[in-house]
């Protein structure tokens, strides 16, 4: 185990260096660049410049150097953790993105955690009623929840039961009341749990989908075992063989497969936090796009790719410690 | 055993897929919904346009929606026909595909060259008021780029599905903006085809240094989620956000999941006698992949690309709904959405007819690719 580990991070060595690569020539091999330096920026596009932040893009760019020499002073600044300064308030990128951090990992941990929930038991069910009208009816809903965009689901629910003409039950917009900041400490998790619903249900459906998938398949591989049919022939009743025998195998691989909703889970991040004004990780990418705020886009891409790889590496470590079979060696 | 019998007796891998695909009605009829949406894109034109389809006025006969088609209104109008032509005579075909593949091809680039020469009629005035003594409107008698008097009207029996913020009707907008959401998921999938099969096929063919390198970069890239690559792609690159621009871009960032299942399944189909002794004969290697290789691939890519194309749309649409979508006259559903979100408050029918669209569309597709999944699976061979 500890070879293979040892082995797997030595590994994760060149795919990091292809991240940073990779983030680092999409912003350099833009035609956008060259482009605001010759003063296309207008007042306009709101991308009117001074002398000042030319210089800074210069500066930023290292137009004056090669693009390797470039590229390494660049990834020797990301090593040492400078993410270098945003355009718009001249903070550390680094700050500007952990401050938001909090509020993204947070909607979309719970979403995947409420999908996991749901979609288990729905997928099972599914499994055991092969072929029957249960069976059916849940595979139709799940292709049809995953069918709906996220995002045309938030502008119906923000319509219909959040101060649209219809109900008016859950807040519309934002993370928190105007007030929260004089609430309480229950108070201002009550409101701050009124705020999350919406966003985290548009979040939680389309995984919800994709994992059920994923059970009810493993579960229906894990019941054509034949340790499950040793199971029954011994005589264990239905409800034992499913939840004991079948269950706990068929749970390995949907472990595991959290890592695969990562990414979509960001780019609905990135949506759902543009609709409900929450300032997160997605919100910041969606601005910092619009306000062609490059070391924040830059430094956003690498930290989300790099959480993703960390992800990858997460799942197949946890694939070798709940399956005792996969050794590695 | 004469050639009749053999029919009879002999089914084709095609043909038992299909049979398999057909047998199951939610894949059946989603192939049939996507049909139908491809039929209604190409006569988009015809379904809500401002200028007649036929008019009789002073005795003269006219025919006013013509000049104003743009030449991708031509290009559907001409090659949904002309691709159900190819389909329904293709076995014709298999006797001489050479001639017939450059009599295609010919007709193709000759309706390329007179478009390159076509410039539509922008012609902002309408028909529904102007007086004749015969004439023949769409039903939906509205452009999807006109503005209209009445903003923000509810659906009624003047506009079906209501107007938007400038009064444009959002049925027409719906119609025409099917072309544009249907074309970016084929051509972007096609795209994410053809860089995924070849990269996918060169690292499961040759092994050895090409599949270290195409699998790191398909690391690399999956890294990345892909709605963010997108955004980022498009916003450096905003010269102006043309369709083939951001067919591409959807393109180029979605065809990892190709590449790793075509390289696994020439990892796994090389590995059997029939590429050898097809290499034994004296097959090059790019006979071996394209003519052994790949049509014994084709089911899980087939069904891996139909995925995509779902997977396509709903990325335009998530696009456009953020405002990094399509110019701004071109209509597409995700485009509506972009507007429904700046007036959710009242305007209903702005979030829910473009949703619809999209989810009846991205559900058929899902269909079609479940029942291809089962129809290719070869756990079914038996049956």
């Amino acid at each position: 185990m500890t070879t293979y580990l040892i082995r797997r991070l030595f590994l994760m060595i060149p795919t990091l260096f292809g991240i940073t690569l990779l983030t680092f020539l999409l912003l350099r091999l833009s035609p956008v660049n060259p482009a605001l330096l010759r003063g296309a920026g207008t007042a306009e596009n709101g991308r009117a410049m001074t002398a000042e932040q030319r210089e800074e893009m210069i500066k930023f760019y290292d137009l004056d150097k090669t693009p390797l020499v470039a590229y390494f002073d660049w990834l020797g600044k990301v090593l040492r953790g400078d993410l270098s300064d945003s355009f718009v308030d001249n903070r550390p990128v680094i700050e500007r993105i952990t401050e938001r951090m909090g509020l993204t990992l947070s909607i979309t941990g719970s979403a995947l955690i409420i999908s996991y929930l749901v979609a288990i038991p729905v997928g099972v069910l599914a499994a055991v009623k092969r072929g029957q009208l249960i069976d059916r009816s849940i595979s139709f809903a799940v292709f049809l929840l995953y069918s709906i965009p996220s995002f045309c689901a938030a502008l119906l629910l923000i319509f219909f039961v959040a101060g649209g003409d219809y109900l008016n039950l859950l807040p519309m917009y934002g993370a928190g009341s105007v007030d929260a900041s004089v609430m309480g400490p229950f108070a201002w998790l009550w409101d701050r749990i009124l705020h999350m619903i919406l966003p985290v249900i548009c979040l939680t459906y389309g995984s919800l989908a994709s994992i059920s998938r994923y059970s009810r398949v493993s579960m229906l591989d894990a019941l054509g075992q034949d340790f499950v049919r040793t199971a029954r022939a011994k005589g264990l009743s239905e409800r034992l063989v499913i939840m004991r025998h079948a269950l706990r195998n068929a749970l390995i691989p949907i472990i595991t497969i959290f890592t695969l909703e990562i990414p979509g889970l960001i780019s609905g991040a990135v949506i759902i936090e543009s609709i409900f004004t929450l300032p997160g990780m997605g919100q910041l990418m969606f601005q910092s796009i619009d306000a062609g705020d490059y070391p924040v886009i830059m430094g956003l891409t690498l930290i989300i790719a790099i959480v993703t790889l960390v992800s990858y590496l997460l799942a197949d470590i946890l694939y070798a410690v709940v399956d005792p079979r996969i050794t590695y060696e | 055993m004469n050639d009749a019998a053999h029919e009879i007796y002999h089914e084709s891998y095609a043909q038992r897929i299909w049979r398999h695909f057909y047998a199951d009605s939610f894949a059946r009829n989603g192939l049939r919904v996507i049909v139908a949406l491809f039929i209604i894109a190409a006569l988009a034109p015809f379904l809500a346009n401002s200028h007649a389809i036929i008019r009789v006025a002073d005795g003269r006969v006219t025919f006013p929606i013509f000049p104003s088609l743009e030449p991708i209104e031509w290009r559907f109008l001409l090659y949904v026909p002309l691709a159900t032509l190819v389909y329904f005579f293709r076995k014709r075909f298999s006797h001489r595909p050479g001639i017939h593949f450059l009599s295609i091809i010919g007709i193709v680039a000759l309706i390329e060259i007179v478009l390159a020469f076509h410039h539509p009629v922008n012609d902002p005035t309408n028909d529904r008021d102007r007086p004749a003594s015969f004439k023949l409107m769409p039903p939906i008698p509205y452009s999807p780029i006109e503005s209209g008097p009445d903003a923000f009207s509810p659906p009624s029996w003047k506009h079906p599905c209501g107007t938007d913020s400038t009064g444009r009707d959002i049925a027409a907008r719906m119609l025409h903006g099917a072309r544009t959401s249907l074309s970016i998921g084929f051509v972007a999938q096609s795209i994410a085809l053809l860089v995924g099969v070849t990269l996918g096929g060169l690292a499961g063919y040759y092994r050895g240094w090409i599949d270290i390198g195409v699998c790191r970069f398909i690391e690399i890239m999956d890294c990345f989620p892909p709605l963010l690559l997108i955004l980022v792609a498009i916003s450096l690159f905003e010269s102006q956000n043309n369709m083939f621009y951001i067919m591409a871009v959807i393109g180029l960032t979605s065809w990892t999941g190709l590449a790793r299942l075509v390289r696994g399944e020439f990892l796994r189909l090389s590995s059997q006698p029939f590429p050898q002794a097809a290499q034994a004969l004296g097959a090059g290697d790019f006979r071996v992949i394209v003519r052994h290789l790949l049509p014994n691939a084709l089911g899980p890519i087939l069904v891996s690309a139909t995925f995509g194309v779902a997977s396509a749309i709903l990325i335009e649409s998530s696009l456009s709904f953020l405002g990094f979508g399509m110019q701004a006259p071109t209509p597409s559903w995700g485009d509506i959405l972009n507007d429904a979100n700046r007036y959710i408050d009242f305007a209903w029918w702005l979030a829910f007819f473009p949703g619809l669209a999209i989810l009846i569309t991205i559900m058929s597709y899902n269909f079609v690719g479940e029942g291809l999944r089962d129809a290719v699976d070869p756990r079914l061979k038996v049956k």
